[in-house]
């Protein structure tokens, strides 16, 4: 058997008390705790307060937050991600243009990479807007109308 | 009460980012629990000690009025994060488990948090001259 710092003993017997087994075996907290009379009156005490602290009662609020919630939740999150999605949109617009205009300059050989431009634009808007273009909506909704 | 109003409105606007493979009161836990530091960095300390925190403990029956008291007081000069440790585990209830997956850290770190916030603890009721810490 290894020897165990006092330290450790403690803070396992500790966590034994409440329920969670750690590295240390309870053969070898108990060996500890026989041998060193400060780690058990330590032990002893700090159960005596967890037994106190588990008799007491958590204060319970009672207001009502609803009221102030429900004020903030209309202007909440329509306008920052409907706004979000359309930059999103008008961004990535802006660049297959500018795309498309490199590409017709004539008399320019432009490498297989290039041509996958368009495709890595595509794929960092939708992951910049962390929307999956493949998954089906399942719960379509009309403009401005919550399904309950 | 205005951290808890705040996080809700916070969790709506971020309700397309949850993680449905976990329980959503550990997320949420988490947006409350920013939201809680982000109010109280702006206040400052003065606001802080007359604010609601200081109501944690209700009477309990086989609970000393005078016990209740000083350990209310004890825990209120505890640092914030051993005060929430112990509110979950003592008064909430809640497992190491439990502990680790709300403050996202390792079982582990749990038990040593748990540990030295209980040491301080008991240093604090001492120093109010609590004496119902002498053994089972």
């Amino acid at each position: 058997m290894t020897r165990v710092d006092c330290e450790s003993a403690c803070r396992s017997a500790m966590a034994r008390k409440d329920g969670y087994v750690s590295d240390l075996s309870a053969d070898q907290i108990e060996a500890h705790l026989a041998d060193c009379s400060d780690c058990r009156g330590e032990v002893r005490q700090l159960r005596a307060l967890a037994n106190l602290l588990d008799r007491q009662k958590r204060r319970q609020r009672t207001e009502n937050i609803w009221e102030h919630v429900e004020q903030h939740l209309p202007d909440a999150l329509p306008a920052r991600s409907t706004s979000r999605v359309w930059r999103a949109f008008v961004v990535l617009g802006l660049l297959l243009l500018g795309y498309r205009l490199v590409e017709m300059i004539p008399d320019r050989h432009l490498g297989l990479l290039f041509k996958l431009v368009p495709i890595l634009l595509v794929i960092a808007a939708f992951s910049y807007l962390r929307e999956n273009p493949f998954k089906i909506n399942s719960e379509l909704t009309l403009e401005g109308r919550v399904t309950k | 009460m205005d951290a808890v109003q705040e996080a809700f409105i916070d969790c709506f606007q971020a309700l397309d980012r949850v993680d449905l493979t976990r329980r959503f009161y550990s997320w949420f836990y988490v947006i409350l629990r920013n939201r809680c530091y982000k109010l109280a960095s702006r206040r400052n300390k003065r606001e802080m000690s007359n604010s609601d925190e200081t109501e944690i403990l209700a009477p309990a029956a086989n609970v000393q009025p005078e016990e209740t008291m000083l350990l209310e007081q004890a825990m209120l000069e505890l640092p914030a994060e051993d005060r929430e440790l112990i509110t979950l585990r003592h008064l909430d209830g809640l497992s190491y488990q439990e502990l680790a997956e709300r403050l996202q850290v390792p079982q582990g770190t749990i038990m040593s948090r748990l540990h030295h916030a209980r040491k301080r603890l008991r240093d604090k009721l001492t120093r109010h001259s609590f004496t119902g810490l002498s053994g089972d």
